[in-house]
């Protein structure tokens, strides 16, 4: 269902200030999305001044320095901090993005971090995925073959292959399907760009058998058809991938076989 | 996952692009073509009743609200019918690329508002 506003427990309400305690003369203000589960009642922005003088490139570095110098209780995901893992998947400056690989010189005046739209929060910058995760899940998102075929690879053509190229590097941060309006709408049916994604990698791929049952099961007025186009999922993906094309995909393959 | 939890920041927060502003006035200007089309066919069927009414709709048509009506009937029309033909060549499966999309998405508000300065210019030819 459509609901522009926030519920009343999620409004967000004017956090703490942090003010600079190393005289640098390069001062960016940093505002973070805060909530706390020991603590509960409403969300808050508290807001950092962070000396730039001594930080490096990237919007997780300000995060890193923050929690390391100045408010250890700040939480947030990350892992690798070099785009491959989607640990890192935040909302920064109204658009969704990797922080290990959005620079903080591309952000002009303060920097507003949000945890990825629409989600549950479990504390801070942390957004409960486990309904994205469970969708992911009954895409049967691995190989079916009748094949046995234990000491050989399955054999692809060039061809064949590289019709999984901009499918594959999908590395499920979130960013395209948290950035859909359908998907926050209809977030419990509605499959998401990034899961219909995940489907078209295996209904594309040469080496299943199992194409017709996959384009069965997502071809649904909810699961596949939420899809409007609105293109926020391409226009998100830190990876540079277009998930908008591949639905497109999906259902031109339903609409002509 | 209990009540508790607050739910984060989506519509307040995103930002818009071409795309998606499109996107949502195709919704809309889908909803205000339907009621005006229906006040049309209203308009008629008084024309139907009796010439009497004839006087009520040319006086409509003649005021300041009749000439922003059929202006804003006739943007909203041409922006649904161009936007269409944007979704018709994503239905072909072409046009997805970022730069494509916001460049056809622009096409669309400018040709919608040409559309529109063109039509009512030559209305006294139409008509």
């Amino acid at each position: 269902m459509v609901q522009i506003n926030l519920p009343k427990n999620s409004e967000i309400k004017k956090g703490h200030y942090y003010k600079d305690k190393t005289g640098s003369k390069n001062i960016r203000k940093v505002n973070v999305y805060r909530w706390d589960p020991s603590i509960g009642g409403n969300p808050r922005i508290d807001t950092y001044e962070v000396d730039m003088d001594n930080c490096p490139s990237k919007v997780l570095d300000v995060l890193n320095k923050i929690k390391n110098e100045i408010d250890p209780s700040l939480a947030y995901r990350r892992s690798c901090a070099h785009g491959v893992c989607g640990s890192c998947a935040m909302n920064m400056n109204g658009k969704n993005g990797l922080a290990c690989t959005k620079s903080h010189s591309e952000i002009k005046g303060e920097i507003n971090i949000y945890p990825l739209p629409h989600l549950k929060v479990l504390k801070d910058l942390i957004g409960d995925l486990s309904i994205l995760y469970k969708q992911y899940q009954s895409v049967e998102p691995w190989l079916k073959t009748s094949k046995k075929s234990d000491d050989t690879e399955h054999h692809q053509s060039r061809d064949d292959r590289s019709k999984l190229d901009g499918l594959y590097e999908c590395i499920m941060c979130a960013c395209c399907s948290t950035a859909c309006p359908s998907y926050w709408w209809n977030g419990d049916k509605f499959l998401g760009p990034a899961v219909l994604l995940q489907a078209y990698r295996w209904i594309i791929d040469s080496r299943d058998e199992d194409r017709k049952e996959r384009l069965k099961k997502v071809a649904d007025e909810l699961k596949l058809y939420r899809c409007h186009t609105i293109m926020n999922c391409t226009n998100a993906c830190p990876k540079g991938l277009n998930p908008a094309k591949a639905i497109a995909s999906i259902k031109k393959m339903l609409a002509t076989s | 996952m209990t009540d508790k939890n607050p739910l984060s920041p989506h519509i307040q927060i995103y930002n818009w692009h071409v795309s998606s502003l499109v996107s949502i006035s195709h919704r809309i200007t889908s909803v205000i073509n339907i009621l005006i089309l229906t006040l049309l066919c209203f308009l008629v069927w008084t024309l139907i009743l009796g010439n009497q009414n004839y006087q009520i709709v040319y006086n409509f048509f003649n005021s300041f609200f009749g000439k922003f009506f059929i202006i804003s009937f006739v943007w909203s029309y041409s922006f649904q019918i161009l936007s269409e033909v944007r979704h018709w060549f994503w239905d072909l499966g072409y046009g997805f690329e970022l730069k494509t999309s916001k460049i056809t998405g622009v096409l669309v508000i400018i040709g919608s508002l040409v559309i529109t300065i063109i039509l009512y210019s030559i209305r006294g030819i139409l008509v």
